[in-house]
């Protein structure tokens, strides 16, 4: 339950890599020589924690095209947790490594194994390899935030705190908390507190207008084939998000998420730990299970004592019987032009009012688009800089007839070639939606300002926004092959 | 703060051997502590400076005896410290935490560590910054983790503490109730640990700890430190799985105090942060499997939160449970519902790679309430409710990472193992649609990482499935298309087929894969081949010519087509490609059908071939071919491929025949995996490194004038190499019994690495030969210290085996101890004693004159010690540096020479039962070493006597 090392790496693919952060954890190191004996290797110095570590992940050596210890294909990455295989100065193996990348940073640490060595205990019997992932996940988001992307600048300054950051959530190498951002906030008087402990997960106490506010985002994903031989595919997940500003030491806020009388049960509901009580009927509607027609509908009640700061309250996934827009794609090769043909049907349980709707149609494996000559029934076309991806604007809203079409041909004739993808060779392409709509959710799940109840004195603001996103929305052309997305088979 | 400490310490925690090969551990450390003392410095920067302490307790304090005094140092500092310095005082405390833990000052229970562990418990009850603001509870907040890990580095240790702990729990109103809640359990545990291995413990011994009545206390316990179990058992994890055995404690039927104990925990248990809460758990399971009294569905309340969240360590709480309990907490449908919860979890889309990854792993270790098979030997299995239907949720897509891909590659494939499915299954169906997708990925110019996945999915998949004819004879033509157009994947094709043939030794797919590629060189070489091709072609040629039942005609009509009459190639490389395909065509079965072709290649070689070496080659391949019967060939050429190559001896015509293997064998510095020889100590002749020997003048001569005799001795030193020498004694031998290929070794070269800067650089000594069981060679150290300071030396050396294999080994350090370093008054050989007395005299007055502003310095040196222990003292180690008569009752007068030119003076006098050392010294810094030195051997006289 317990780390021996902490590292912080960062690369450019594969080169100029370097240590950024690095921590041993002196006691625990003793406790695995002791509890390791003769099996016992010592974590090497960090320029060598480096090499393995790059070469395990594939990344080490970038320019040589095989490398033995590298790519044998016997050796199968078994992440999360890697093995390293330490030559000098003493040979031995170090195990479980974690490794998560994001980008070029790497974020890795070695759990404590508190099971015999031999036979290798498996990863799910040490509870210490959860808890290196949810504290690296942790570590992750502290260096990262808010945005999730990495700019030197405030990595650097992100790095430089971690020191004292690591005195306050792991000091000795067991974690007791994820890495927090920002100053505590103003520490709780005792005299508030009377007979009642303050969770340790809430670093101060809010003072002031009470405000809660609620968000509901339904993402929506799609694999289209328009093709008679492949499925179509989409899925819907919905993430409910919270701030609450709310006085007193452990507030109580029960947030009720409802369907619609004939609404397909809300499945996969994962929660927060705030949450206070689950009730087994929200849990037991699954994706992977055959479902039964009998399942639980709601209302789904949801408890729960917020911590300070935003958080992920719950999260759920639906199966709608419909995608929300349905499309078609057709390319025809004629000489050096593609003859292209696209339709667009939003479907009628959709409100017809985006924040925005952005067909993008990528061409890879091919020189630079010369004339364009594209009909629209909607919206308006954008060709690229570079001239090898089209953007088709659609605007707020589809027309009344909730469908828009795109005839017509483009001639590839520059001489620069454009990006090359393995998968889009030939006529492999796609179109992929990037859409927003405001107000309202696939599933039909309804969050309003009575799905929020606040038990408290003063009487706070409840603000609730709801909206449906698109993510990874494809449409692939019909006459090329495109790739098997998803794993719906039937055994 | 020196500007440089920041980088010094970075320098340090990046690579600490390097680090140290320039400073000794120890000189680091005094100047480490040194520094924490120094007032001019910001607390802030004292920061940095503990950090080593921390990182790298073990390597700066190397044995307890230092950890002990750099922790009593650690914390006069800390008591020194202002308490508004909190972060450096929080520091501190992790040092002096991760300093006796590693230096094992807390299992001897050392003063050290009991001061210390004083010292913790009173900030731990110290509840005065409740008021203050939250930075000040930070102090209170360490001390808690510290004890933490001392009980866990030393289980037991605050067994006798746990009403306290208890108290101070329930009356803290802050966030730090977490800390000592994580205490108190994690010392719960290992009290009852400690229990069930004791016999006739039980339930009231239980009680009594919980309720801190030691009176009725493990008899054992009784004395004021506690018993502490020495072995690392009580340091594992109790949740074993179904095979597992857990220790219990037998209490009776009930045992309602635990078990309040243990609901309030759980009640209280989302106080605690998520982290907090698994380790809580975690060590509550233990307790509960311990105490079979308390039955495991105390944590019924908790579970469904557990299963509902989305925190990874909660949910993994909770299978550790299942784990632990089995039936007796978890029913057949919470069985099903917690795998239909972990497929789910394995594919969720708001989860992270690694988490998914993880799940799976789970599903694949899942803790079976019945396991039908043990799966205790760490090989992933299927759970029995794991249902094709659920596990297609988990197939692998080309869309999916890397490793995600090939864990669900493999989990299918064991489903379908399961299900027992033949050619027409649709499990493997959809698996070899998957496969020959990323073949055409990899075929449109996949990336690196692609490729790479491509083949060890193609692994796996043959791995599982060789036996189905219908997709492996596809996957051949299909692998086969693939390298007509991207020979360059070579590399991966002979890994691939090597590791085939390695683990499936009954199949013969590797063969009929290569029989083919056979076949495509064959027809490629029709064409005109790229050179960078060629290179690739005649790797795989190489590997098929190793099939003994592939015929190689073709592979031989293919090599004389690349070696073209007309434009001769003058590459090296490719001309040592071309060799290596005909040398394992000599060994081949067939080579009676392929002689004639085969020579002619050969021949062709050796007269047309743009490089002379390739031509030489081929010519001694030719002859031997056509010279030497069948065996002998096999014979040279079966010696040349052996691998390892240790024990092989007459390899140079073997060599010769094969170029890699072989001679790159005899090429190479190989290196030891363990020391095998080492340097051990003879005692040397002080006299050996001085001009004359101080006692053959018995002649009295005149003392003759003081100021003279100090001018005359110190003219000698104009001459920069007077005296300036050491030389130590060695014998070389075997480190121990071991590898009886290392019984003799010739030509054995010593190189010698200083690790710091005091000495001068050491040249290299040759040893002739080291026989085991033979005399022991001498080996003479000549050192030359720029300061006259112990050190250490680091040895490698290089040697030539019986079998003409070179090797490189490192020995262990050899260190000069101080005393080594001390040589006799080095004054011309006709002085006799009246004048090194006066030398002395002189000397001593120079050296304590106050208007002497250089490194000299006086200091003094007592111990109890009687008159006869003394002489007795002086006669085994003062004895060449003497300088008055030893006589009972009289001043002792010694002079200690270091080279290059300091002086340690002692005067010595018995008074009644103590002994003063008067000391006085032309050089500062070694006065440390001379009190050490002195403390070492006063007390092993003292021993001696008493």
């Amino acid at each position: 339950m317990s780390l021996r090392a902490l590292w912080v790496i960062s690369h450019e693919k594969g080169e100029n890599a370097s240590v950024r952060f690095s921590r041993r954890f002196a006691t625990v190191e003793h406790r695995a020589k002791t509890l390791a004996c003769s099996t016992y290797t010592a974590v090497p110095e960090e320029g060598v924690v480096l090499q393995l570590l790059l070469t395990e992940l594939g990344l080490s050596d970038p320019d040589k095209p095989y490398v033995a210890l590298r790519d044998d294909c016997l050796h199968r990455q078994r992440s999360p947790a890697l093995e390293l295989r330490i030559d000098s100065p003493e040979r031995g193996v170090l195990w479980p490594v974690l490794a998560i990348t994001q980008g070029p940073l790497i974020f890795a640490c070695l759990p404590l194994v508190d099971a015999p060595a031999e036979p290798r205990p498996p990863l799910a019997s040490l509870l210490s390899v959860s808890q290196g992932l949810t504290f690296l996940a942790g570590l992750q988001s502290f260096l990262l935030s808010p945005g999730g992307k990495p700019d030197s600048e405030g990595l650097a300054s992100r790095l430089a705190m971690l020191p004292a950051v690591l005195l306050q959530v792991c000091p000795l190498g067991t974690p007791l908390d994820m890495p927090q951002l920002g100053p505590p906030a103003a520490p709780t008087a005792p005299a508030i507190l009377g007979n009642q402990k303050h969770p340790a997960w809430k670093t101060g106490f809010h003072r002031g207008r009470a405000v809660v506010n609620v968000t509901l985002v339904e993402t929506v994903r799609s694999m289209q084939y328009g093709n008679q031989s492949r499925q179509d595919l989409w899925d819907v997940y919905g993430t409910v998000t919270c701030k609450c500003e709310v006085e007193g030491v452990l507030p109580n806020v029960t947030v009720t998420l409802t369907l619609p009388p004939n609404g397909s049960p809300l499945q996969d509901i994962l929660v927060h730990p705030c949450v206070t009580s689950v009730d087994s009927s929200i849990l037991t509607s699954n994706s992977v299970d055959s479902y039964d027609g009998s399942a639980f509908s709601g209302p789904y009640k949801i408890p729960f004592s917020p911590p300070l700061e935003s958080f992920r309250l719950c999260s759920y996934t639906s199966q709608v019987p419909v995608p929300p827009i349905l499309g078609s794609y057709h390319l025809k090769e004629e000489e050096n032009q593609l003859l292209v043909s696209v339709t667009l049907k939003l479907h009628e349980s959709v409100k017809n009012n985006f924040e925005y709707c952005e067909a993008h149609l990528p061409f890879f494996n091919r020189v630079q688009m010369g004339t364009v000559e594209l009909k629209v029934s909607s919206g308006q076309i954008d060709v690229s800089k570079e001239k090898n991806l089209l953007v088709w604007g659609l605007g707020q809203k589809f027309p009344k007839s909730r469908e828009v079409t795109m005839e017509g041909r483009i001639s590839f004739s520059g001489s620069t070639p454009g990006p090359s993808d393995p998968l889009c060779t030939e006529l492999t392409a796609y179109i992929k939606l990037y859409f927003k709509v405001p107000d309202m959710t696939l599933s039909g799940c309804c969050l309003d300002q009575h799905s929020v109840q606040v038990y408290s004195a003063a009487k706070p603001r409840i603000i609730t926004s709801r909206e449906l996103v698109s993510k990874d929305y494809f449409i692939w052309n019909s006459t090329g092959s495109a790739p098997v997305a998803s794993g719906q088979i039937n055994l | 703060m020196a500007l440089n400490w920041p980088e010094r310490i970075c320098a340090f925690s990046r690579s600490p051997s390097q680090f140290l090969s320039g400073n000794t551990a120890e000189a680091f450390l005094a100047d480490l502590l040194r520094e924490l003392r120094d007032d001019r410095l910001s607390y802030n920067d004292k920061v940095l400076l503990v950090a080593p302490l921390c990182e790298h307790s073990a390597l700066l304090c190397p044995s307890d005896s230092v950890g002990e005094e750099t922790a009593m140092e650690l914390m006069s500092i800390f008591a020194q410290c202002p308490p508004k310095a909190v972060q450096f005082r929080c520091h501190l405390l992790l040092a002096l935490t991760s300093v006796l833990v590693c230096t094992f000052c807390t299992s001897s229970d050392s003063r050290a560590s009991l001061d210390f562990l004083e010292l913790l418990l009173e900030i731990a009850q110290d509840t005065s910054d409740l008021h203050a603001e939250s930075a000040a509870r930070a102090l209170r907040f360490t001390a808690c983790d510290c004890l933490r890990e001392l009980e866990a580095c030393g289980p037991g240790l605050l067994s006798q503490r746990l009403e306290l702990l208890s108290g101070l729990r329930q009356r803290e109103p802050s966030c730090l109730h977490q800390s000592y809640t994580i205490l108190y359990t994690l010392v719960l545990r290992n009290a009852v640990y400690q229990l069930t291995r004791e016999t006739n413990a039980g339930a009231e011994h239980l009680k009594a700890l919980l309720g801190g009545n030691t009176s009725v206390a493990w008899e054992a316990e009784q004395d004021p430190v506690p018993a502490k179990s020495k072995d690392a058992t009580a340091l594992f994890s109790l949740i074993l799985g179904p095979m597992g055995r857990v220790p219990t404690l037998q209490t009776g039927a009930d045992f309602k105090e635990l078990r309040s104990v243990l609901s309030t925990f759980l009640e209280e248990s989302y106080l605690l942060t998520p982290l907090c809460q698994a380790a809580l758990l975690h060590r509550l399971t233990e307790v509960v499997s311990m105490v079979p009294a308390v039955p495991p569905a105390v944590f019924r309340a908790q579970l469904l939160r557990l299963l509902g969240t989305s925190e990874v360590c909660l949910l993994h709480s909770a299978l550790l449970m299942k784990w632990a309990f089995t039936d007796s907490l978890f029913s057949a449908e919470d069985e099903a519902f917690i795998l239909k919860r972990l497929v789910m979890l394995s594919q969720h889309p708001l989860l992270s790679t690694a988490e998914k990854l993880f799940y799976t792993d789970c599903i694949l270790h899942f803790p079976e309430n019945r396991p039908i098979s043990s799966s205790s030997d760490g090989d992933e299995t299927l759970p029995v409710l794991l249902t094709p239907q659920l596990a297609s949720a988990l197939a692998p897509t080309v869309l999916n990472d890397s490793a995600t891909m090939l864990t669900r590659f493999k989990l299918l494939s064991l489903v379908c193992i399961e299900e027992g499915e033949g050619e027409d299954g649709k499990g493997i169906a959809y698996l070899y649609e998957h496969l020959c997708t990323l073949l055409d990925i990899v075929e449109n110019g996949g990336s690196r990482e692609i490729i790479v996945t491509f083949f060890r999915a193609t692994f796996l998949f043959l791995v599982h499935f060789w036996h189905v004819e219908r997709y492996t004879k596809s996957l051949v033509e299909k692998l086969c298309n693939l390298y007509l157009h991207h020979c360059c994947l070579a590399p991966h094709f002979i890994n691939l087929t090597d590791q085939t043939q390695d683990k499936l030794p009954d199949s013969d797919w590797a063969a009929r894969l290569l029989k083919d590629l056979q076949g495509v060189i064959a027809e490629a070489s029709s064409h005109q081949i790229p050179l960078k091709d060629l290179s690739w072609h005649l790797k795989v040629l190489a590997r098929i010519a190793e099939e003994g039942q592939i015929l190689q005609d073709s592979t031989l009509a293919c090599l004389s087509k690349f070696i073209s009459p007309s434009s001769p190639s003058r590459d090296w490389r490719l001309g040592n490609n071309l060799l290596g395909v005909c040398r394992r065509l000599m060994v081949h079965p067939s080579l009676d059908s392929l002689l004639i072709p085969l020579a002619d290649v050969l021949q062709q070689l050796a007269c047309r071939y743009g490089e002379t070496d390739i031509q030489d080659h081929a010519r001694l391949y030719y002859t031997l071919l056509t010279t030497l019967s069948r065996e002998k060939l096999s014979g040279i050429l079966a010696r040349g491929f052996t691998k390892g190559g240790q024990q092989v001896k007459k390899r140079l015509l073997s060599c010769i025949m094969a170029e890699g293997e072989g001679l790159t064998n005899m090429l190479t510095i190989h290196q030891t995996e363990r020391a095998i020889i080492r340097l051990v100590e003879v005692p040397s002749e002080a006299a050996e490194d001085a001009p004359a020997s101080p006692n053959t003048s018995i002649m009295e001569d005149c003392p003759g004038e003081a100021d003279a005799v100090l001018a005359a001795y110190r003219a000698q030193f104009t001459d920069c190499s007077f005296a300036s020498q050491i030389t130590l004694n060695y014998q070389l031998m075997h480190a121990e019994a071991g590898d009886s290929g290392f019984d003799q070794l010739f030509t054995i070269c010593l190189h010698f690495r200083l690790t710091d800067s005091n000495y001068e650089e050491l040249s290299d000594v040759t040893v002739p030969c080291l026989i085991r069981e033979r005399l022991l060679p001498e080996v003479k150290l000549k050192l030359k210290p720029r300061q006259p300071q112990p050190t250490t030396l680091r040895v490698s050396a290089i040697f030539t085996t019986q079998d003409g294999l070179s090797w490189f080994t490192l020995l262990p350090d050899v260190p000069v101890a101080f005393h080594r370093i001390f040589r006799p008054l080095p004054a011309p050989s006709s002085w006799g004693r009246g004048r090194k007395l006066s030398l002395f005299d002189s000397l001593w007055e120079d050296v304590s004159s106050q208007q002497n502003p250089s490194d000299c310095a006086t200091s003094l040196f007592c111990c109890q010690l009687q008159e006869a222990a003394l002489l007795a003292l002086a006669n085994k180690h003062f004895l060449p540096f003497l300088v008055s008569d030893p006589c009972p009752g009289e001043e002792l007068k010694v002079l200690l020479f270091l080279p290059p030119q300091a002086h340690v003076l002692l005067k010595v006098r018995s008074e009644e039962d103590a002994v003063l050392f008067s000391i006085a010294t032309d050089d500062w810094r070694l006065l440390p070493h001379v009190n050490s030195y002195l403390l070492t051997v006063t007390s092993s006289q003292g021993d001696a006597f008493s």
